[in-house]
């Protein structure tokens, strides 16, 4: 019938995830580190049964969208849920079919298929969630079920044979180290950086001259790329601890923490200063004014009204620093302060690409748990986040 | 703008930094003294394995290359999804732009090498990726705010829907759009010089090797390019924004 038209989305997403299935690897297995790997497909790799369950789902998510059903996109939802919950599952029966017990160091490698089908079925949640206009809190939800199914699978002894995790049981000590220093990196400087800005940004409310200052001074700071600002830290930071004994006992040399600290900080401090500033200055005024008639004093104005109503804005900014700071922190591990880009810059040079997995999955990990928090705390001040708004 | 001084004036602040960029370029060989007083130990303080223009040369043209691709891209397909017959797709390319830029470029980047290898095509394919981001999120929110009365208008007047988006919607939106520009390539720049880590010859080089055997003098050379070739860039775009949104 003519003026009907279907949503095109969903049926783009599950003809390429069915294309994608059935074309590329979805695993590869290699004898040990170092033998190249042979490719199996997700039919070869965990048998033509659920190879028809898995198209089957597909097709019907597919053809769901042709269907006027009020009902389709949950329905639609489910199918991607349970793709999802599956796809930890693939691997385990991929590894008792197909790796005998002799082969102890044989390793599962993560072929196309599945990273594209992984990624396909994110893309559908995201796009049932739009449509569905489903809070956020119902998508974590669903993202915990195949969580939980990693786990089982994981806790099962499945998924042993998995690169990626027999990369981390080989370092799992030198592992957990590295998170430590990474979120120690990043949260001493995103706490340190909020007590500057909150400094930084009183001062601006008194002397409105700091304003002209400060703004083009945190702004030609953040220009300045990080390796070349690690790298212009190194020398002076290396001369002041060999002239200090009192900076030498603190560790304190040109590579490290120190200089990691100093430009992590010096990064943070622009959207710190900036968010708390603009979100202070925009309380409008004429609830300053009510709040003084009621006979508030400047400082119970000042926590109870000004502060609260500039929260979310401020909580938007600590957000956008704590993203930042895990991403940069990943580049110090270049000046040899640690952390997670240990990993991805030691794979890199032995062009061990499940050492580069350990280090950049878990980067990306903690930068989507940081948005989250951030987001749901924004929530809670009852505002919508603002991050939707244009970078200027 | 006719006059000559004014001219120096507003665009003084980007040609200082090339200036300086073109000299620091050229001049390091001459400054070998005092890069011997930083590295003391070191044989050799001048990075020789590359000449500088080269580096940067290549460095230009991979942030180049990538942000020809970003641009392309990312406006053609903000202004898809803007349309009635691509507007299925608007809340999924919406959320994915500002979802996206939650990765940290350095992630991106180290997980294109699994797929692609090392080198520079891989670090070109990262960079216009995250570079696509802010650049769709900003054509969107510039043309999405474009008052609907001056569309209306624009249609009544009898233009079509692709004079009303040449002449109208994209004018309206370009100062913001170039700020996603802007952005864009901002991050690029800084994100090419760790593209040295993977392979790509870029003023990531001589900071890299600087640091792989402990020549500070290497390190600070790439450092100086690196931050000279972000803060001319980023102030030119900044200047030529400026001029757009002064012009309207």
């Amino acid at each position: 019938m003519l003026g009907i038209r279907f949503d095109k989305v969903m049926p783009l997403l599950t003809g390429a995830s069915l294309l994608s299935i059935w074309s590329l690897d979805y695993v590869n297995l290699q004898p040990n580190r170092i033998l190249p790997g042979v490719g199996y497909s997700l039919q070869d790799a965990v048998g033509w049964w659920w190879m028809f369950i898995v198209t089957t789902l597909l097709i019907s998510a597919f053809l769901l969208s042709f269907i006027r059903l009020p009902t389709k996109r949950l329905l639609q939802l489910l199918i991607v849920s349970l793709l999802l919950v599956f796809m930890p599952i693939s691997l385990s029966s991929f590894a008792s079919n197909h790796i005998p017990e002799t082969l102890t160091h044989a390793r599962t490698g993560l072929g196309a298929a599945f990273w594209v089908l992984l990624f396909l079925l994110v893309l559908m949640l995201i796009e049932l969630q739009q449509k569905l206009k489903l809070s956020r809190l119902i998508i974590c939800l669903i993202s915990i079920l195949p969580i939980i199914s990693f786990l089982f699978a994981y806790l099962d002894g499945g998924l042993e044979t998995l690169a990626i995790l027999r990369e981390y049981n080989a370092r799992s000590d030198q592992f957990h180290q590295a998170v430590k220093v990474h979120i120690t990196l990043v949260s001493g400087a995103v706490f340190t950086s909020m007590l500057l800005a909150s400094c930084l940004v009183a001062l601006m409310r008194k002397v409105e001259a700091a304003q002209k200052i400060i703004f083009p001074l945190l702004n030609f700071i953040q220009t300045i790329p990080s390796l070349a600002l690690f790298g212009l830290l190194i020398a002076p930071l290396g001369y002041l601890a060999s002239k200090s004994e009192w900076l030498q006992a603190m560790n304190v040399s040109g590579i490290g923490w120190a200089p990691a600290m100093i430009a992590l900080i010096a990064y943070s401090l622009l959207p710190m200063v900036r968010n708390t500033f603009v979100a202070l200055e925009e309380v409008s005024s004429s609830i300053i004014e009510a709040a003084k008639g009621m006979g508030m004093s400047p400082l119970q104005v000042f926590i109870q009204v000004r502060l609260p109503l500039a929260m979310p804005v401020i909580l938007e900014g600590i957000r956008i620093t704590t993203i930042q700071a895990i991403g940069l922190t990943a580049v110090a591990a270049l000046i040899g302060a640690g952390g997670l880009g240990n990993f991805i810059f030691q794979g890199l040079g032995q062009a061990a690409m499940d050492m580069v997995l350990l280090g950049a999955l878990p980067i990306l990990l903690l930068a989507l748990v940081a948005d989250l928090l951030f987001t749901s705390a924004m929530a809670l001040f009852g505002r919508q986040s603002t991050r939707s708004g244009v970078i200027n | 703008m006719g006059n000559q001084q004014s001219i120096a004036r507003f665009w003084g602040v980007p040609l200082f930094w090339l200036f300086c960029l073109v000299i620091a370029t050229f001049s390091f060989p001459y400054f070998e003294e005092l890069f011997r007083q930083v590295a003391p130990n070191q044989r050799q303080v001048i990075y020789t394995r590359d000449s500088f223009f080269a580096l940067l040369l290549n460095h230009l043209s991979l942030v180049g290359i990538a942000a020809i691709i970003s641009i392309l891209l990312g406006v053609s397909s903000a202004i898809f999804v803007t349309r009635s017959y691509g507007k299925d797709f608007l809340p999924l390319v919406s959320q994915i732009a500002s979802m996206g830029q939650t990765f940290p470029p350095i992630a991106v980047l180290a997980l294109s090498v699994p797929l692609l290898g090392f080198g520079a095509l891989p670090t070109i394919l990262a960079l216009s990726l995250y570079g696509l981001l802010p650049i769709v999120r900003n054509t969107l929110a510039g043309i999405q705010g474009v008052d609907s009365a001056v569309i209306e208008s624009a249609r009544g007047m009898g233009m079509s829907s692709f004079q009303v988006l040449r002449q109208v919607e994209l004018p309206l939106a370009s100062t913001v759009i170039l700020s996603g520009i802007r952005t864009s390539v901002t991050i690029n720049i800084a994100t090419a010089a760790i593209g040295s880590t993977i392979g790509a010859s870029t003023l990531g080089d001589p900071v890299i090797s600087g640091l792989v055997n402990g020549n500070t003098a290497y390190v600070i050379q790439g450092a100086i390019l690196i931050g000279l070739l972000a803060l001319s860039t980023d102030s030119l775009l900044d200047r030529l924004q400026n001029r757009l949104s002064t012009r309207r």
